[in-house]
């Protein structure tokens, strides 16, 4: 199912940051959003995961998300296998878990409490969450924060290969790094 | 060689142990009357003679069960109330005077209108229930309410189904609430418990037997039914702890 955004308005106290702005992400569609920061890309996001009710404006319902947050937002304490089996399957998937892990993160780290990783670990495990979920549309918000260029090769590719035919959408400032990659630029 | 650490705290509460129980011979000996003051001898002797009775088991276990009992209710009632509390804020409006109340009134006049009301023998469950009940529900209000706001956005955008929400962001949150509530309520619940026990006299009690120490001013067994009490509350303090880490993990 397509994705439309219609007569989007939206604002900050006297900052405007949507007027009457229509979007339609295609389902199956690979689109990338950059604007300078403030521009309102994490708000954009925000209101199509329905955690900000815009102003004015429609957009399609129904629609399953999973999605990468600007913060990492890792239950406390758990491993990253448990991390995946907390948005999907229980402990007969661990296995699996694990080895959809291992495709992004090294084996030896996948049973420690996340605290204990890195910060781009972390980032890594917020990631394959957002992948691992059962959705219709990933939205991913700056997820190449703190990932060095090596690393955010490797992550783009296990994006690209995780997706399996869902929407994605994921916002970035480094679109410069992605410049090979088949994505579909937005503006706002 | 030096003796391990975790040694040399054992003897250094072995020493302190040893040096208070100097003190508490010393203070009856100056006493020096047993009727007023009994000596830690004459309370382990007054004890050896309480152990073998069956008057000794029946208090304990009637305390003990009816502690554990109005403890338990409150723990239970008060977590059911303090969630709904936290999900119906008109709940939480309603009954906050009350609560207020249950907790500013002196545990004396509880005791005294509960016996009047309800007799003596649900009195200590109802006052354990009573000093337990608000310190939960609280424990557990401000512990839901420092849930941290991101994973519940992220619970939402997921789609994560409720019961695994609460076991997974809710519980971890509350938890350390709840353990420290529960730590000063085991306490106070033996303290108000055995207090409503000495003042209402409820068959089979430890409070009963208390009373009937002083009646007969036997200071010695009075003292020993002090150290059972602090031994039980102590032990079941340690149990309930333990449980809920065991849960909370």
């Amino acid at each position: 199912m397509d994705i439309q955004i219609k007569d989007l308005s939206h604002r900050f106290g006297e900052k405007v940051i949507f007027e009457h702005y229509d979007l339609t992400l295609q389902e199956g569609g690979l689109y990338g959003l950059t604007a300078p920061s403030g521009r309102g890309k994490t708000t954009l996001l925000r209101i199509l995961m329905g955690l900000l009710t815009p102003d004015a404006g429609t957009i399609s319902q129904g629609i399953r998300y999973s999605a990468v947050f600007q913060t990492d937002r890792l239950l406390p304490g758990c491993s990253a296998v448990d991390q995946l089996l907390f948005v999907r399957g229980g402990k007969k998937d661990r296995e699996a878990a694990a080895r959809f892990l291992s495709g992004l993160l090294p084996e030896n780290s996948l049973y420690q409490p996340v605290g204990e990783l890195s910060g781009g670990m972390q980032r890594r495990v917020a990631i394959a969450r957002a992948l691992w979920a059962e959705s219709d549309c990933v939205l991913m918000d700056e997820p190449f924060t703190g990932l060095d260029e090596a690393t955010l090769r490797q992550t783009v590719d296990f994006i690209l290969a995780k997706r399996q035919g869902r929407t994605l959408l994921l916002s970035t400032h480094q679109k410069e790094l992605l410049t090979d990659c088949p994505f579909e630029w937005l503006r706002i | 060689m030096k003796p391990a650490k975790s040694q040399r705290r054992y003897l250094r509460g072995l020493l302190v142990t040893l040096f208070w129980l100097g003190v508490w011979q010393a203070v009856s000996m100056l006493v020096a009357k047993p009727v007023l003051f009994a000596s830690p001898l004459d309370t382990v002797r007054a004890l050896r003679t309480l152990v073998p009775t069956g008057v000794f088991w029946s208090a304990i276990l009637g305390s003990l069960g009816r502690i554990a009992l109005g403890f338990s209710l409150a723990l239970v009632l008060g977590l059911l109330v303090g969630v709904a509390a936290f999900r119906f804020s008109l709940l939480r409006t309603l009954l906050s005077p009350l609560l207020t109340m249950v907790k500013t009134v002196p545990v004396a006049s509880f005791i005294i209108l509960v016996l009047v009301w309800f007799g003596s023998s649900s009195l200590t469950v109802i006052v354990a229930m009573l000093i337990v009940f608000p310190q939960i529900y609280f424990a557990t209000l401000s512990g839901l309410g420092s849930t941290n706001r991101e994973l519940q956005e992220l619970a939402k955008v997921f789609r994560i189904p409720a019961l695994r929400v609460a076991w997974q962001i809710y519980r971890p949150a509350m938890w350390p609430y709840l353990t420290g509530a529960c730590a000063s309520a085991l306490g106070m619940s033996w303290k108000a418990g055995i207090a409503a026990e000495v003042i209402g006299n409820p068959a089979n009690s430890i409070g009963e037997q208390m009373y009937l120490s002083k009646i007969y001013m036997d200071t010695a067994e009075l003292f020993a039914w002090t150290l059972t009490v602090i031994l039980l509350s102590t032990v079941f303090e340690k149990a309930v702890l333990w449980l809920l880490r065991r849960v909370g993990k």
